[in-house]
């Protein structure tokens, strides 16, 4: 092994892991403490039916801690270490070819192998230390926030955890280092592991469907629930075999093929529009106006991620219409029995109702998460230009700095308009076909609030982008405002006594008022609004102002 | 405005915290020129031209082109203006045909004929992605940016970065036409035979303050030749020693190196005395010349043209 670009390939990545876990530790710490002042809870938990226990994976004993917990290995621990898994495979080699530097690294005298190897054991430790990190985390947020969990076993949740998120970061490892191309690497670990959340969440509720869940390594971070029974070794040496043979894979194609150099591989539209046979689909899907001038290029340029996030939003709205009616005869009778701060707490909103349903499914977090794709990728694409020193080039001809941005937030705009516009089609035409009823005034104040919340998540990376130029920073800051929005809203708000708190989330905001059922909160939409107005002035006149970078 | 100097940098000053990029520069650089920019990596020549272009904001002092304020006339200066920056960036996913096309729409008024004429002078290729080219060719494509709209002025930065010295021969002949036609030519480089070929004048840049300017054929006779003569017996170095023009006798055996500027004659007469036997003379390389701007402990302070 290579120690001096193992070491290095840690150094890089420090600053990642430190933010994942910070972010974890308040994640937990904050949900622990909200949950503290929900009077009965833990005594409900108590009481439980063994069948809801165990679906939790859960002790009696732990109580409201045990519920944070278990969201903190099941959903968010593992999207946000599975999210640095992905990304650190993806780039350990792949990234080293995107940005060039794999021709100086590659010419010094060591064997490939070794590169290989190097690469590989720190992106296992990083991961591994990341995982372990968080538990520790845990632990430390629960001692602060008085929370008794010492009748879970976090440490063996752990280990299934790191097993189960390895597999999907070796996926990404392996085909960067197999292809060099990063962008595939981190798509195809990125799709199966989100494919992998729906079938291991979705199938087990569907009669006969319970063991075809189990071909989903996200399957296992609970399917045995390692919080109460510890580590089931059979699985995890599955597990890591799974991770054994991918890595054999990619050293095995990595020593034999030719090293790219830089970003000069094809993308899969530009693959799609070279195949005679896709050229038209291609073609239809890019848009022909992406060189016809500031707006459409910026449109053009962000116009695959929104177009695949909506259209994919839009589909899965449509099938939930029903797919409730197939399953709220089963959700119906475990929620029915549920106090409702229980229920907000383990995220199921209302599911007995069509409006719950979409509510606690779609609209909190599947819509704002896709939003907060396309539309923070679209706010931060003002620092792009200066990253990628296009913007040299692009003021020299006799364009203004405000037409410039205007037109990043024109495109920023209009994506978020597209996504909810889709969204309501998807919501309306899924009440239709599942005969739901949900009224059009409604899921339309819905949209409504939903482009809003969208808004701000892209502003808040326009404003960042315009103040600093740093596009690294515009998508860090607005994704960890997404996030903490998010989790505020979720944790503090299942407390009524913490209500100011909740405030401060732009969720708070959107959802609040339950809007399917409701109707329009306008002054949530004007909060909304005005907070991605003042966000985008702000982000204008700093970039009026300022040096450019690049 | 049209009695304007094609460019103008007034007691130009940049400084980022405690550093200064730019110090106190002043610079005037008329129509019809081709002015040579001159230094080392890091002296100041990008965040000139960056500022000249209103990318940067001066700490202090003003920058003019065609009578226009870089800040306040930005956008119409850029109407008059062809850029080219140092390691040039493009958008890799468009093939150069569309790079030119939306940089040609954002312009207005190109006329494709001369894109292709261009296209044709320096060989591009445009159908291919730009993130597909060598340097070479990503560069030729920045250069049919620069000239496309036959701008009155035309910013360079580092141009013949990966061109081949066929492609740098019609470079520089379109840089003359253009010049030669009445427009300016600003070509900052640290490719010092590059300038010495183009240029009408050049200035030198050292750690942000200009330290001299000079036009290029005044340059020529100032700058000091090289003698090499051929004795039939050793002749010590002393006895070129206060000749008039003569710097730097080495004698080696039977052969003695020299340099000398002005006349000749003084030399000739010590040589001759000595019965030379064959001498030859060269140019010192301009380079060497330049490198001596460089050398120099401390600089002599912003000089104007």
């Amino acid at each position: 092994m290579l120690r001096t670009v193992y070491l290095k390939s840690l150094r890089d990545h420090l600053t990642g892991v430190g933010v994942a876990v910070l972010a974890l530790f308040l994640t937990a710490w904050l949900g622990l403490w909200a949950y503290t002042g929900v009077e009965g809870a833990d005594s409900y938990i108590a009481s439980m039916p063994d069948a809801f226990v165990d679906l939790l994976g859960i002790t009696r004993e732990s109580g409201t801690a045990g519920l944070m917990m278990s969201m903190m290995f099941g959903f968010m621990g593992a999207f946000v270490i599975g999210g640095l898994a992905v990304s650190f495979g993806a780039s350990a080699i792949a990234g080293e070819e995107h940005d060039g530097t794999m021709n100086v690294l590659a010419s010094v005298p060591r064997s490939r192998g070794r590169l290989f190897a190097s690469k590989c054991a720190a992106y296992l430790t990083l991961i591994a230390a990341a995982s372990f990190a968080a538990t520790a985390s845990y632990w430390l947020a629960a001692s602060i926030a008085g929370s008794d969990i010492s009748s879970l076993r976090l440490w063996a949740a752990t280990v299934h955890l790191t097993a189960v998120l390895l597999v999907y970061g070796t996926l990404a490892f392996a085909t960067g280092a197999a292809t060099g191309n990063p962008a595939m690497a981190s798509g195809i670990a990125t799709a199966l592991l989100v494919v992998s959340f729906l079938g291991a969440g979705l199938l087990p509720l569907f009669d006969g469907w319970e063991n075809v869940a189990k071909i989903f390594p996200w399957h296992y971070i609970d399917g045995t629930s390692p919080l109460v029974n510890g580590v089931n070794w059979a699985q995890v040496a599955i597990l890591a075999a799974a991770s054994a043979v991918l890595l054999a894979a990619g050293a095995a194609a990595f020593v034999r093929r030719d090293m790219r150099s830089g970003a000069s591989s094809a993308s899969l539209a530009d693959r799609l529009r070279a195949n005679p046979r896709t050229a038209r689909l291609a073609e239809a899907w890019r848009g022909s106006g992406s060189t016809g001038g500031l707006l459409s290029k910026a449109i053009s340029d962000k116009q695959g991620v929104a177009a695949l996030a909506a259209y994919g939003l839009f589909v899965l709205t449509v099938v939930m219409g029903p797919l409730f009616n197939a399953l709220h005869a089963s959700l119906g009778n475990v929620v029915a029995s549920m106090p409702d701060a229980v229920l907000a707490m383990v995220g199921f909103a209302d599911y007995s109702t069509p409006t719950g349903w979409y509510h606690g499914e779609v609209l909190s977090i599947t819509g704002p998460a896709v939003f907060a794709i396309v539309t923070i990728g679209a706010g931060l694409a003002l620092a792009t230009e200066e990253r990628a020193r296009t913007i040299s080039v692009l003021l020299s001809m006799p364009v203004t700095r405000s037409r410039v941005a205007g037109a990043k937030l024109g495109a920023l705009l209009m994506l978020a308009v597209l996504c909810v516009a889709l969204l309501f089609g998807g919501i309306w035409l899924g009440s239709v076909i599942g005969g739901l009823g949900i009224g059009v005034a409604n899921i339309a104040a819905a949209a409504a609030l939903q482009a809003g919340l969208a808004l701000v998540f892209g502003t808040v990376a326009f404003a960042v982008a315009g103040f600093t130029g740093n596009s690294r920073a515009a998508a860090w800051i607005a994704t960890a405002v997404a996030l903490a929005g998010w989790a505020i809203n979720t944790f503090v708000g299942v407390n009524p006594g913490l209500d100011w708190l909740a405030a401060l989330s732009p969720f708070h905001w959107a959802l609040s008022n339950a809007p399917l059922d409701n109707g329009m909160n306008w002054t949530g939409l004007a909060v909304l609004l005005g907070a991605s107005g003042v966000l985008a002035i702000g982000g204008l006149l700093a970039y009026g102002k300022r040096d450019l970078r690049g | 405005m049209s009695d304007a100097p094609a460019i103008e940098v007034d007691h130009l000053t940049k400084k980022y915290g405690g550093f200064t990029a730019v110090d106190d520069l002043s610079l005037t650089i008329e129509h019809g020129e081709i002015f040579g920019f001159l230094g080392p990596n890091g002296a100041g020549k990008s965040t000139t031209i960056r500022t000249i272009l209103d990318l940067l904001r001066p700490t202090s002092g003003a920058c003019r082109v065609v009578g226009l304020d870089s800040r306040a006339d930005a956008v119409a200066i850029r109407r008059q203006v062809g850029f080219l920056p140092a390691d040039l960036a493009l958008y890799p996913n468009l093939t150069g045909r569309r790079t030119i096309q939306y940089f040609a729409n954002l312009r207005g008024g190109v006329e494709w004929a001369r894109v292709e004429a261009l296209a044709e002078r320096f060989g591009a290729e445009l159908d291919r992605k730009v993130g597909e080219y060598s340097s070479g060719n990503r560069q030729k494509i920045g250069l049919i940016l620069a000239f496309m709209h036959s701008p009155r002025v035309v910013i360079l930065d580092e141009p013949i970065t990966g061109l081949d010295p066929l492609v740098q021969l019609e470079f520089h002949t379109l840089m003359r036409e253009h010049a030669h036609a009445g427009n300016t030519v600003f070509l900052s480089s640290h490719t010092l035979s590059e300038v010495e070929r183009v240029a009408d004048r050049v200035g030198f840049i050292r750690r942000g303050r200009l330290i001299a300017v000079e036009r290029m054929s005044e340059l020529h006779e100032k700058s000091l030749r090289r003698v090499t003569m051929e004795f039939p017996q050793p002749v010590p170095a002393s006895a070129f020693e206060g000749v008039e023009g003569v710097h730097d006798a080495v004698a080696e055996g039977t052969t003695v190196t020299a340099r000398y500027e002005g006349a000749m004659a003084p030399l000739l007469g010590v040589a001759a005395r000595n019965g030379v036997a064959s001498l030859t003379t060269a140019s010192v390389d301009l380079d060497e010349l330049f490198l001596e701007y460089y050398r120099e402990s401390e600089p002599t302070g912003g000089a104007a043209a």
